[in-house]
């Protein structure tokens, strides 16, 4: 909303700067989003008196004018049909600059020196009337300064208005808040109507066929109207305003409008069949072009104006051309009604047309101000356009809105806003927004509420308007007084930040990706769905294909921030999120939103150093970050299982993460062809539930004993088949080991010639102690000895 | 080696100071440990020339005996202390020769350890909630896909509000079932009312999430963003309570120097409602572009519980009172660190992931 300063002291006296009274405004609520000067663009020019006008001795079309520019008079050369002797226009002397930027100078015009220019209303900017010069009303002196002479000078607030104040969308609503923050009285607009001619029911007849929607409708009849340009005052505010001023009677709806908050239209009366207005609901068939030259197929929803023909008007939102005012109308009806919000967005909406009607409607107009606003209207088109108003208005009320009455405990008031307030500040406040206090008793106040403040429907809305007065920022800052809240984080959320915290730690960058993927993800990564959800979440309303199905894994988003990085040449990528997806639950409306630990590897792991060589990521480097993170929430029970594993991975180097014996994730490198249908060289992946992370970790690792004697070291090199896992091996020298055996860990792995094809060889070192004694070496000797044994029997190993 | 009075009487004794001149000449020349060894052998070995003296003064009278062996025997033990001196000196400087050998360029890159960070967001959500949980909140959340119960009427959305629309709501297709209420959550606020169902008051909660708008991605728009909700509930709750609890926030955030400014506002689920400034860092408030000239960075937008959110959720509004806030983690981290486009927080360059 753009207020202009100039205009809102016609209301309210303006006793602090504009920067002041932006200040209050934005700290009561009405935000003021920037102060705007407006000046009138061009620079030197003044009023002139034309005194004379001769004919161009050598051009038809121009005339010679000697013009009074103040104790001066020039001559000046016009092009101007409209020029005549005894006017008073605008003249840009030698050396000024109009609103397009061009200097002005002395020049010859065919033969004659003209001093100066005379000036349209397009060159100076003020609006696209480049027929004639701008005719200057009377009274102004020759030679006082343009800028002066038509007040332009002005400072308009932009205003940003909250959906909760219709009330503000208006100079006099603005004027009240003003009047309430700087201590000033409002003047309202005196409103005049001089009635002449027959009463205007006698040829309007109105009738409200869903007062639902329509709550009210005051039509005035004004006869014998000239449509012409409005006076300059008026075009000068509407501008300010943001709006075209357009003729002397469409300026006035608009100027009431912005006034006093009421959308006003005008129909050309001699358009409407028998000056019957009904106000229905769209029957099937109706169609309308409105004022922007759009024909429209109406919604049985969309409430319409109608005459007996027909649509005239979408109700509260725009007019139709039809029964448009144009230069010939001669008779004016004038609509003052009130349309019922919802409605009217609807209508808005669906049409995609918003209106400064509509935007005041949607957020409810006073009910109460049709009859004002249609007198103050009808006056000021017997002002302007010379009509006559019939007398009376024709007033249709499906129902009377009575002002809303509510009681306001103070003292309460005063504990929710955190400060102590008495009934008479209370009620100061209250009345200088034109709230009335209409009882006291003990701690209450009556309040009545005008009819203008649809949003004081309760206690606490009063509240809100005593804090917003009183003012936000003399409110104490204070906290909560009270001692039994206390913080902490949940053990799941502290294990949370830990696990990103060892992502982290182990070289992974945390990515954060969308929860959207195209759909075609599935059809890379799982086309018989034996591992994702055979039916995803999908929206309704995507902002496009590529986003239009809710992530059923990590692993999309985590390839896709590989793929974005190697476009940009950053190859070495190592990722990982925690994040929600999303799987549909039979019979549920809401999916399961299990949180997940994903993570993508690729390129080196390690770049070249300047002494060695670089290391790629691979398998083993993926499973290294699985063991940290195990280790560091202390999981003990888990392992890796290999074979079976969802379908875009390495069918040879995949398993499932088991903890403590339940499927929790996958783990295993890229399927070379969805790396391949990806355009990537191939990733280590992995994915995991969180909470089963949690579940399984252990707050409480249990303090093992350091041992005070001398532990034995042996090493064993096995030699076994090559499908025998590592692990069984280790598990078979474990479980023979005993009790002795404290560590057990893989030193090396041997392919090759000084071994039998098909075969490998493992090479493990062995720690052995007691905590009571140093071991005997005939007693550790016969324990190797045991283990030996059993690996030959369970595993057919052979040592090396 | 020897005070210089035993020295010139030892190097004018007629038996002693031949042995004694050789001995100091040798000693000088022995510039490393082998010599210096060689020295102890031809001086103080068995058969070394001072065992040699000692077993001539046999023959020499009494009185000169004494006098030789005392001599003698003060320049063994002198001898050896020398020669430890000596030695000791000459390792050092060996030492310091193989050191110079070991010479590194210190300058060059260390090995490269990997490294990783924490997604900024994350970090930014870590640090709101650190806040909070000093201030006694707890952590809640709910989830991402919600019903419009939640999301719009249990916090006092009236059924025709613009924000439902397609236009501005993400809706979501449950397999196999046709609901038109399902959808995305367009803030953190539902938390709110999910929180308020399963707990009785008092509440000191925040709620950290994402929250999806059906906005065509921008430098200042993302379909997908992070909130953080915040929701107290307890006896005598006032406005100026919530005033405290965000200028500590706002400090806390922004830094201590900063100012905050509340200015009235309307959301459709708080009674008086407030929108929250902090003091423009870039201009220190006298306004730029960053602040839009208003010297006014708005963080937050917040307000007092609206009885009729009480309501839905079986509070007595009369009893409690409550205050309820909500921010923008990448409007947060836009104004703190100085990132100029939201989309940065999801493309996960490297580049950017990397700086913080």
């Amino acid at each position: 909303m753009r207020v202009s300063l100039q205009w809102l002291s016609d209301y309210v006296d303006l006793v602090v700067d504009a920067e002041e009274l932006a200040d209050r405004l934005t700290n009561a609520g009405t935000s003021v989003e920037s102060v705007e000067r407006v000046t009138g663009g061009w620079d030197g020019c003044v009023v002139g008196r034309v005194l004379e006008v001769f004919p161009h001795p050598r051009a038809d079309r121009l005339s010679v004018c000697r013009v009074d520019v103040g104790g001066e008079v020039k001559e000046i050369v016009c092009g101007a049909p409209n020029v005549r002797a005894g006017m008073l226009s605008p003249v840009a002397l030698p050396g000024a600059r109009i609103a397009d930027g061009k200097l002005v100078g002395e020049a010859e015009i065919r033969g004659v020196r003209s001093w100066g220019m005379l000036l349209s209303e397009k060159e100076l900017g003020i609006s696209d009337d480049a027929e004639g010069v701008m005719v200057l009303e009377e009274g102004m002196e020759p030679g006082t300064d343009l800028h002066l002479a038509l007040g332009l000078e002005d400072t308009v607030l932009i205003l940003e208005i909250t959906p909760n104040r219709p009330d503000c969308l208006s100079m006099l609503g603005i004027a009240r808040e003003v009047a309430a923050l700087t201590g000033q009285a409002l003047r309202r607009p005196r409103i005049q109507v001089y009635e002449e001619g027959p009463p205007a029911e006698e040829e309007v007849r109105v009738e409200i066929l869903d007062e639902e929607k329509c709550s009210r409708y005051v039509a005035r009849l004004i006869d014998e109207v000239k449509v012409g340009p409005s006076p300059w005052w008026m075009r000068k505010r509407l501008r300010a305003a943001g709006i075209r001023p357009i003729s002397n009677v469409v300026d006035v709806t608009n100027y009431v409008m912005l006034e006093m908050g009421q959308p006003l239209h005008a129909f050309d009366y001699h358009l409407l069949k028998e000056g019957h207005i009904i106000v229905r609901r769209a029957e099937p068939g109706d169609r309308l072009v409105t004022l922007d030259g759009v024909k429209r197929d109406l919604h049985p929803e969309d409430l319409l104006i109608c005459d007996p023909g027909g649509p005239v008007a979408l109700a509260g939102v725009m007019g139709g051309e039809l029964s448009e005012v144009s230069s010939r109308t001669s008779k004016v009806l004038l609509e003052s009604a009130h349309f019922e919000p919802s409605g009217i967005m609807r209508t808005s909406r669906r049409h995609d047309l918003s209106s400064e009607a509509s935007y005041r409607f949607e957020r409810g107009v006073d009910p109460d101000g049709c009859l004002p606003a249609a007198d103050r209207a009808a006056g000021l088109i017997a002002e302007l356009a010379g009509g006559k108003v019939r007398p009376g208005a024709v007033d249709v009320r499906a129902r009377s809105v009575a002002p809303r009455r509510l009681e306001l405990r103070v003292e309460r008031a005063g504990r929710l806003i955190g400060i102590t307030l008495n009934k008479e500040e209370a009620s100061r406040i209250l009345e200088s927004l034109e709230l009335k206090v209409v009882g006291i008793s003990e701690d209450r106040l009556r309040v009545e509420v005008p009819t203008f403040r649809p949003d004081l429907e309760r206690e606490i809305d009063l509240v809100e308007e005593l804090a917003r007065i009183y003012g936000y920022q003399r409110i104490p800052a204070t906290l909560p007084r009270t001692s039994h809240n206390v913080g902490f984080l949940t053990r799941e959320q502290r294990l949370r930040r830990e696990i990103a915290r060892v992502m982290a730690g182990c070289g992974l960058h945390e990515a954060i990706t969308v929860s959207f993927v195209p759909g075609w993800w599935l059809e890379v990564l799982d086309p018989e769905r034996r591992h994702l959800p055979p039916q995803p979440l999908r929206l309704r309303n995507p902002l496009s294909e590529e986003a239009s199905m809710l992530r059923p894994s990590l692993l999309p988003g985590l390839l896709e921030a590989v793929r974005f990085n190697l476009n940009r040449r950053l190859v070495d990528v190592h990722l990982f999120e925690m994040g929600r997806v999303f799987l549909p639950l039979e019979g549920r409306k809401l999916p399961q939103e299990p949180l997940r630990l994903g993570a993508v590897l690729t390129g080196r792991w390690l770049p070249k150093p300047w002494d060695g060589e670089a290391q790629d990521c691979d398998f083993y480097t993926m499973k290294g970050i699985l063991e940290v993170l195990m280790r560091t929430l202390h999981v003990e029970d888990w392992e890796l299982e290999s074979g079976e594993g969802p379908p875009f991975l390495h069918p040879m180097r995949r398993g499932t993460v088991m903890l403590e014996g339940k499927e929790a994730g996958y783990m295993g490198t890229l399927h070379p062809r969805v790396a391949e249908n990806l355009d990537i060289p191939g990733a280590e992946v992995m994915e995991v539930e969180v909470a089963a992370l949690v579940e399984a970790a252990k707050d409480l690792p249990p303090f093992k004993e350091i041992p005070r004697f001398p532990s034995v070291q042996v090493d064993l090199a096995l030699v076994v088949d090559e499908e025998v896992p590592a692990a069984e091996v280790e598990r078979v020298i474990r479980s023979a080991g005993g009790d002795l055996l404290r560590e057990v860990r893989l030193f090396d792995l041997y392919r090759g010639a000084q071994i039998g094809k098909g075969e490998k060889s493992l090479a493990y070192s062995l720690v052995f102690y007691s905590l009571e004694r140093t071991l005997r070496e005939d007693e550790v000797r016969e324990i190797v000895e045991g283990v030996v044994g059993a690996l030959a029997a369970e595993l057919g190993a052979r040592l090396r | 080696m020897i005070p210089d009075e035993l020295a010139r009487e030892m190097e004018s004794h007629p038996a002693v100071g031949p042995v004694f001149k050789r001995l100091l000449l040798e000693l000088e020349r022995a510039d490393d440990a082998r010599s210096l060894e060689r020295v102890r052998i031809d001086y103080l070995g068995r058969k070394g020339a001072i065992n040699a003296l000692l077993q001539d003064i046999r023959n020499l009278p009494a009185e000169e005996r004494r006098e030789v062996g005392r001599l003698l025997n003060l320049l063994k033990s002198r001898l050896e202390q020398e020669l430890e001196i000596r030695l000791e000196r000459i390792r050092e400087r060996e030492l310091e020769e193989s050191l110079r050998l070991q010479k590194l360029d210190v300058t060059l890159p260390g090995r490269h350890i990997p490294y990783g960070t924490r997604h900024l967001i994350s970090t930014i959500i870590e640090q709101i909630e650190d806040i909070f949980l000093g201030l006694g909140y707890r952590v809640v959340e709910g989830p991402e896909v919600e019903l419009d119960y939640y999301n719009f009427e249990a916090l006092n959305t009236p059924e025709w509000h613009p924000s439902k629309s397609l236009q501005d709501t993400f809706y979501v297709e449950v397999p196999g079932g046709n609901y038109r209420d399902v959808l995305l959550r367009t803030h953190t606020s539902p938390v709110q009312v999910r929180v308020m169902e399963s707990t009785p008051p008092p509440l000191y909660v925040i709620a950290p999430g994402k929250a999806y708008r059906h906005d065509v991605p921008d430098a200042t728009h993302s379909p997908i963003f992070h909130q953080v909700e915040g929701l107290v509930v307890d006896e005598d709750i006032s406005l100026g309570d919530l005033k405290g609890t965000l200028e500590n926030f706002a400090r806390r955030m922004f830094g201590e120097d900063r100012r905050v400014r509340f200015r009235p506002h309307f959301f459709p689920f708080t009674e008086p409602s407030a929108e929250v400034d902090v003091s423009c860092n870039m201009c220190g408030g006298d306004g730029c572009r960053v602040c839009k000239w208003t010297g006014w960075l708005e963080i937050l937008g917040a307000g007092m519980v609206d009885p009729n959110v009480f309501s839905y959720v079986g509070y007595d509004p009369e009893r409690w009172s409550g205050f309820a806030f909500g921010m923008g983690v990448e409007r947060i981290a836009l104004l703190k660190y100085g990132v100029p486009d939201i989309r940065y927080f999801y493309d996960n360059d490297l580049r950017l992931l990397r700086q913080f």
